[in-house]
């Protein structure tokens, strides 16, 4: 290999087709003589423009055509003009620079072109090299080169993450991965599960029992997810009349008056609260308004009067602190306004939890988040929410759905394939990486194959395949021939 | 050491029935072996200036000129395709100039045959050949030379030595396609001229006979001839003429001092057009047959401005793209273990941008 072109950030490097260089790879440009090295990534892997090549070209296709014939070349010298044809270009982006062992950020040094020496450099010994962090390690699959790779899970802590690509690429996959490696080192873990497929996290591939099924509780809204009027304070269930239940102003100061009036008698119920809208005076359009709000809480089912039966986050919290495990709230079946009701519902309870200290952090997966989260939530759960120890991880095939000062505050994103270049504009806002990057490597992704961009991996990108779990897949396409083949 | 390139000896080409006993001299093969085996230089400096340009130089392109001194006549014939088809068969050869080694010349050459039969081009390549040309190795390329019958008066400096050597291995193929093919129409690059250095009159009318004496007859197009009647280029006298049509032209004197004409010289319009070529059917064959034998052609090949598609395709196989040099200039530093270092341009640093010329060669 031999150094070529500079420009900017990139460089060009001239590769022999024997040279075992991939796309996503590493290559190490040395120059011995000042002990300076430069550390670049393969982003594009492309023919070398040799001259005459278009000649060449055309001369064999007419070939394949009408002619045919052979070449009698005793000395072999084919080969090398093959070995010409076949020359490779690889496109490069500058990642720093290492001087005296110390990595820098650098890309304004010019290697030598004549003595500069270029070798591949595991992912590992690179990662090593930068410094990565090995405690609490998450094994997310293999890299390139075959070499397991892991994060930390001081990755996830305190981080905003967002996994995205395509469907169909293994999002949700790696999603159950990191979740269930977080539950490893005994983290608590809420995952809002909009098609029910991380119900099976709790069982093996066979069905039975794994590792997780005592620390996995999945709650399904309506079923055994219940809660009641008394658990929650005025700004939950005013979350949900406002955000959920668009109540208007004038209505809203007459259900806090009525709330206030049934915490001062100590009667705070389903039946209690339809009783006092009933009993209450004033504009009929009000008690219209605050009837039909309170006919759907009624009818979501996710509300009882029953204490027994209400589940309290507390308690369920109070599993988790131990040992560590995940909540998955199946909203599976679940309609957009009950729905809608459920988040109100958890994410203020989460907050009021660790804004008490009642929960240390609790980290959330959030799956397509912008079918159930309001607009005002996303700035929120962002700036606001994780200085209270809500760290956030969205899982999306719409990476257009989240803001673009999300992706800018994002500090990793686990990207799979993407082919549309609209989707990968988005993406490649983030401001961890170059948009050339995003764009040549993430639309060559293969399925289960992703790029991990930013803190994650030190700001070095690194292209992996996902390992397999061993969990039950759920949330799988139901087939109509699925029968008919069988 | 360097190690010892095994050569194969007798190819056997894919060639119809007639042809395929086609053999390279192995003296030719050996050649370029011996000289390149003996380099004795660090550094290879390659020919830059010919990555940019066209790299070949066709041999039948240097081809001397003769001009027309005495009063001719031009008579038009006709011509209709006839149905009788009969196998076509060119052949083609190209040398270039690949760089310089401290102490001579490197060179490569390489031939192509080209047969068109029921309808179907085939082709065979033969080279690339390379050769060291040093002072040192000349005697031993000359002696060669002797032996394949072209013979010098003086030896050619080292950059001529590339034409000739060219020149040889197409004679040498042109010999082996006379010998192979049977009742087969043969088409040269370049003309029936003898009695020049690289074109020995006994040699060629050998070449000749031998096509004659199996019943093939050989068509020698020129692609660029300066033979002028009354000041105008020979070929132009073509433009009003109906295609496919000849014109004779009477009259020419066949020998010149010590050159040759071995050939009849018409110029063929073969098709609509603007091209017209020199073109040269052996002297010794009946002018009925050497017409009849172009008839033939018009029913047995594609014809495009005139050329022949078989001589057409035989040039694009033995020339030598830009690709290929590089790759060549690869195969003779890998092989004979030379530094490719790039000389600076004396031109350039004397005269920058206005020092064009001459970069070929310094």
């Amino acid at each position: 290999m031999r150094l070529y072109k500079k420009e900017g950030n990139s460089i060009q490097i001239l590769s022999a087709p024997s040279d075992d260089v991939e796309k996503g790879d590493y290559l190490l440009v040395e120059d011995t003589t000042i002990n300076r090295k430069l550390i670049t990534q393969v982003i594009d892997v492309q023919f070398a423009a040799v001259p005459g090549l278009l000649e060449e070209l055309l001369r064999d296709s007419t070939s394949e055509e009408q002619i045919y014939g052979e070449d009698f070349d005793p000395l072999g010298v084919s080969s090398h003009i093959n070995h010409i044809q076949d020359a490779r270009m690889l496109i490069c982006k500058i990642r720093g620079t290492i001087q005296n062992d110390t990595l820098r950020v650098n890309s304004s040094w010019l290697p030598s072109r004549s003595k500069s020496g270029i070798t591949k450099i595991p992912i590992n010994a690179l990662l090593a090299h930068v410094g990565c962090n090995k405690e609490l390690p998450i094994n997310i699959g293999v890299t390139n080169d075959g070499s397991p790779l892991s994060i930390t899970a001081h990755d996830l802590d305190g981080r905003l993450n967002i996994i995205t690509g395509k469907k169909g690429t293994g999002k949700s996959h790696l999603s159950k991965l990191l979740v269930l490696g977080l539950v490893d080192y005994k983290a608590t873990v809420v995952v809002l599960d909009l098609n029910g497929e991380y119900t099976g996290l709790g069982l093996s591939t066979k069905g039975g029992e794994n590792q997780y099924s005592s620390r996995v509780h999945v709650l399904t809204p309506g079923a055994n997810f219940k809660v009641s009027l008394a658990q929650m304070g005025l700004s939950v269930i005013l979350k949900i009349m406002i955000h959920a239940l668009g109540l208007p102003g004038t209505s809203t100061r007459e259900f806090k008056h009525i709330w206030k009036t049934l915490c001062q008698q100590r009667n705070i119920s389903l039946e209690a609260l339809g009783e006092a809208i009933k009993q209450s005076g004033g504009n009929m359009h009000v008690r219209d308004a605050l009837f039909s709000r309170y006919y759907s809480l009624v009818n979501s089912g996710f509300f009882t009067d029953n204490e027994e039966s209400a589940t309290s986050f507390e308690k369920l919290f109070e599993k988790t602190k131990n040992d560590g495990g995940a909540l998955v709230i199946n909203l599976k079946d679940v309609s957009a306004v009950d729905r809608q009701i459920v988040l109100e519902y958890t994410l203020g309870n989460l907050v009021k939890l660790l804004g008490q200290w009642k929960l240390k952090s609790v980290f959330l997966f959030a799956e397509e988040a912008h079918l159930y989260l309001r607009e005002t939530y996303w700035e929120d759960i962002v700036t606001r929410m994780r200085h209270f120890g809500l760290f956030t991880n969205f899982v999306t095939n719409q990476p257009d759905t989240i803001k673009e000062n999300i992706y800018r505050q994002a500090d990793s994103i686990f990207l799979f394939n993407f082919t549309n270049g609209r989707d990968l504009e988005t993406v490649s806002k983030a401001a961890r990486v170059d948009s050339e990057t995003v764009k040549s490597i993430a639309q060559e992704l293969p399925p289960h194959h992703c790029l991990l961009i930013g803190k994650a991996v030190n700001d070095f990108p690194v292209m992996a395949k996902v390992r397999a779990l061993d969990i039950k897949t759920m949330g799988q396409t139901r087939l109509f021939f699925t029968e008919v083949m069988d | 050491m360097i190690e010892q390139l095994n050569y194969t000896t007798t190819p056997t080409y894919n060639l119809p029935p007639s042809i395929e006993h086609i053999q390279l001299p192995q003296t030719f093969i050996e050649l370029s072996q011996s000289t390149m085996k003996n380099i004795k230089s660090r550094y290879l400096q390659p020919n830059q200036a010919h990555l940019n340009k066209p790299p070949t130089n066709n041999i039948a392109d240097a081809t001397p000129i003769m001009k027309i001194q005495q009063p001719s006549t031009i008579k038009t014939i006709p011509l209709e395709p006839t149905t009788n088809e009969k196998p076509v068969i060119a052949v083609d050869v190209s040398s270039i100039h690949i760089g310089e080694t401290q102490t001579g010349e490197l060179c490569a050459i390489r031939g192509a045959i080209v047969w068109k039969q029921k309808n179907r081009y085939k082709y065979q390549r033969i080279g690339p050949f390379p050769f060291h040309i040093t002072e040192q190795n000349k005697k031993e390329i000359h002696k060669l030379f002797k032996n394949s019958h072209f013979e010098f008066s003086e030896t050619p400096n080292t950059i001529n030595m590339q034409a000739r050597m060219g020149n040889l291995l197409e004679r040498m193929l042109q010999l082996s396609i006379s010998c192979s093919a049977y009742s087969t129409i043969i088409l040269w690059d370049g003309s029936m001229t003898a009695g020049m250095l690289d074109c020995p009159v006994d040699e060629m009318s050998r070449l000749l006979e031998t096509a004659r004496n199996r019943l093939s007859t050989v068509l020698a197009f020129s692609k660029n001839t300066n033979l002028r009647f009354s000041g105008h280029k020979l070929t132009d006298y073509a433009k009003k003429a109906v295609p496919p049509c000849l014109l004779q032209i009477g009259n020419f004197p066949a020998v010149q001092g010590s050159v040759l004409l071995l050939g009849d010289i018409y110029v063929a319009k073969l098709t609509r057009g603007v091209c017209a070529f020199r073109l040269d059917i052996d002297k010794k064959v009946p002018k009925e047959q050497g017409i009849e034998a172009v008839q033939c052609l018009l029913g047995s090949d594609l014809l495009v401005q005139s050329y022949p598609e078989t001589l057409r395709l035989a040039h694009i196989y033995s020339t030598f793209t830009a690709t290929e040099v590089i790759g060549i200039q690869r195969f003779i530093a890998h092989q004979y273990s030379l530094k490719i270092v790039t000389r600076p341009n004396v031109r350039r640093m004397l005269f920058g941008p206005f020092g064009k010329g001459g970069e070929a060669k310094q």
